[in-house]
């Protein structure tokens, strides 16, 4: 029994080394800088920048906290129209990736066995270059084509950076399906389409659903395609963001719309959650 | 701009891991310099360690407000930093600054007259001037002639009329400070001007040359002049200065010019402070004294076309730099030459408001 009780002990103490680290790791640099980020987004601007103080240094002053912030955001349309803007271009990202890529993560999960590792490297190799390298590369391309500066050259930006993280868990899904199953498809009479549809598709909507996160989050807040490529319409969340922080130094302003962000995705992933749940059963 | 973000860090991070490996085996003395990218040449920097015999640690900003970002968020060492003057006004209002002593500073009296006691800092306890950049315009001269259009005035990227042969060739400066000034002042107001009827119509003016627009842009500008793909650009003179350079190397068939609007533009003035947390006041005051001598003053303009305040530095400035009106204007248009002042927060948060609805409609 006392063995038992060690084996416990210690299966128990296992269990904390393996979690313990990662969980320590997320308190720190997730939930805290969250919750800061929320008390943030609740207390006025600092004269210089930063927060004003929680109690008032001299009379007159604005301090303690204030739903102002968020009162602003729900009185003007504004800023709804750029979160529409952006879970918009978001959303097209997502899907022209997930076009662009189930083709090619199916050839490599297809090709011989021999090929695939280097087929994936190729998939892996631009993350090689800075990507900021890569991105101006991009206005080289787009600047004589008189493309530079556009709604289309920011999708374009959004679309090539992500395309890897839209292939590689479409391919690992991919990798894993049972031939035999197409067969006996085959054998039951279900021609090319219907074997695709009807077997391969429903097996790999686990892999679209962590693509498509892995590309509709990133794109969500992404700044700095929009900076390089995009042209005087192409303002996004993450711009607005960034400028609240650097431009106004408006830090409670800048939380607020983080927060309001992090709430939408946070919201996006419940329902695609829900959906996968639903679609599992299904299956 | 944040475009360099990630290079940046990981510079940083490689300067950090260097810095690790060698700090045992050196005892030796360290100057930190915070400074603009491209802010110093590498030669002068050499002069000054051979004259210091320490080390000049550089680190750098590219953005005034990254740089009271960072010590807001807590940085410390910096001996020297080279703000503009409303971030000196800043700085010196958070009481981060340590006043100077001018005892230690016989080259100040190299510096102009009129860069002397500016506004953010009066009576220069605090901050002496290093370099200072105009807000203007920059234009492929070929084309501007070609298309009889003016170039000595903001109507050029704001009034329709002008516009219309300039359409998706133009870009205006991704700051709201900057083109809001270049907006009031075409207006006639002055550039810190706070009134909410006043900033709504340079707002109003701004949106109805925006359809013009090509981009907002802070920095890919002076890549896109040299190359021909942009005619007009709104920007800052070192850039322009450098965008001639580049174009006139590369053999270009076209010439960019640029040139002060006659309604006033934007002056900003770095100025040389040191930092409280600084550990080497006395370094600190070698290298400013250093930098106000003519020569190595001098030094940095020509290789990076930056204006001067340094009546020493004359005669080392190349001649072509000196001639040059848009870099070293003549008493009048520097009359009409403004700097900017920091904002109250309400006021901020209105112009904010204002440059969300101008980067939205």
């Amino acid at each position: 029994m006392a063995d038992a009780m060690k084996r416990n002990t210690s299966s128990r103490l296992t269990k904390w080394l393996v979690a313990g680290p990662p969980l320590v790791f997320l308190t720190l640099f997730f939930l805290l800088p969250a919750l800061i980020m929320v008390v943030a987004s609740v207390r006025y601007p600092g004269e210089f920048g930063a927060l004003a103080p929680l109690f008032p240094t001299r009379p007159g002053e604005e301090a303690g906290l204030t739903l102002e912030n968020y009162g602003v955001f729900f009185s003007d349309w504004i800023y709804a129209d750029i979160f529409a803007k952006s879970f918009g271009v978001a959303a097209l990202t997502t899907l022209l990736c997930l076009a662009m890529s189930y083709p090619l993560a199916l050839l490599i999960a297809r090709s011989p066995r021999r090929h695939r590792d280097l087929l994936v490297l190729l998939v892996i190799l631009p993350f090689a270059s800075n990507f900021l390298v890569r991105v101006y590369a991009w206005m080289i391309i787009l600047g004589p084509l008189d493309l530079l500066f556009s709604r289309f050259a920011v999708i374009v930006g959004m679309v090539y950076v992500h395309l890897p993280f839209m292939i590689l868990p479409l391919y690992t899904n991919l990798e894993k399906h049972d031939p035999v199953l197409l067969d006996a498809a085959q054998d039951l009479g279900a021609n090319g389409w219907n074997r695709f549809w009807r077997v391969t598709f429903p097996l790999s909507l686990p892999g679209i659903l962590s693509g498509s996160a892995l590309v509709f989050i990133p794109v969500l807040g992404m700044f700095a395609i929009p900076e390089i490529l995009g042209g005087k319409d192409d303002w996004l969340v993450g711009n607005m963001i960034k400028e609240s922080f650097l431009g106004t130094r408006d830090w409670p302003f800048g939380s607020m719309l983080s927060i309001m962000l992090t709430a939408g995705v946070l919201a996006i992933a419940g329902i695609a959650a829900w959906a996968a749940r639903r679609v599992t059963v299904h299956a | 701009m944040n475009r360099s973000q990630p290079a940046r860090l990981l510079r940083s991070l490689l300067a950090a891991a260097l810095w690790w490996i060698a700090s045992p085996a050196q005892a030796q003395v360290v100057l930190h310099l915070y400074n603009w990218n491209n802010y110093i040449p590498v030669e002068t920097v050499h002069r000054f360690e051979a004259h210091c015999r320490c080390k000049l640690q550089q680190d750098y900003y590219s953005d005034n407000e990254e740089m009271l970002a960072k010590l807001a968020a807590g940085a410390k060492g910096y001996d020297v930093i080279v703000p503009t003057g409303n971030a000196v006004q800043t700085l010196v209002r958070q009481q981060a600054l340590r006043p100077l002593d001018k005892q230690r500073l016989p080259h100040i009296a190299n510096v102009r007259r009129e860069y002397m006691d500016l506004p953010f800092d009066p009576g220069n306890r605090y901050s002496v001037p290093y370099a200072y950049s105009i807000t203007l315009i920059g234009y492929n001269e070929e084309k501007m002639r070609d298309l009889g259009l003016p170039t000595d005035t903001w109507a050029l990227i704001f009034e329709p009329r002008w516009l219309e042969k300039l359409r998706g060739k133009i870009t205006v400066l991704d700051s709201q400070r900057e083109l809001m000034a270049a907006a009031l002042k075409y207006l006639g107001y002055p550039v810190n001007e706070s009134g909410e009827a006043k900033l709504r119509q340079a707002r109003d003016l701004i949106l109805r040359a925006k359809p013009y627009w090509s981009a907002f842009n802070a920095s890919s500008y002076i890549k896109e002049l040299t190359v021909g793909n942009i005619w007009v650009a709104h920007g800052y003179s070192n850039d322009m200065f450098q965008a001639q350079q580049d174009a006139r190397s590369a053999g270009r068939r076209f010439t960019i010019g640029y040139s002060i609007p006659m309604e006033g533009a934007v002056l900003a003035v770095d100025s040389m402070v040191l930092h409280r947390t600084g550990r080497r006041p006395d370094l600190a005051h070698q290298f400013i004294d250093f930098m106000l001598d003519g020569r190595n003053s001098a030094d940095l303009t020509n290789l990076i076309g930056s204006g001067n305040p340094n009546a020493d530095a004359t005669q080392y400035i190349r001649p072509e730099i000196f001639g040059n009106k848009a870099i070293f204007p003549d008493v009048a248009t520097l009359a009409r030459l403004e700097m900017l002042q920091d904002y109250d927060r309400r006021t901020r948060r209105l112009v904010n408001r204002m440059w969300t609805e101008i980067k939205v409609r």
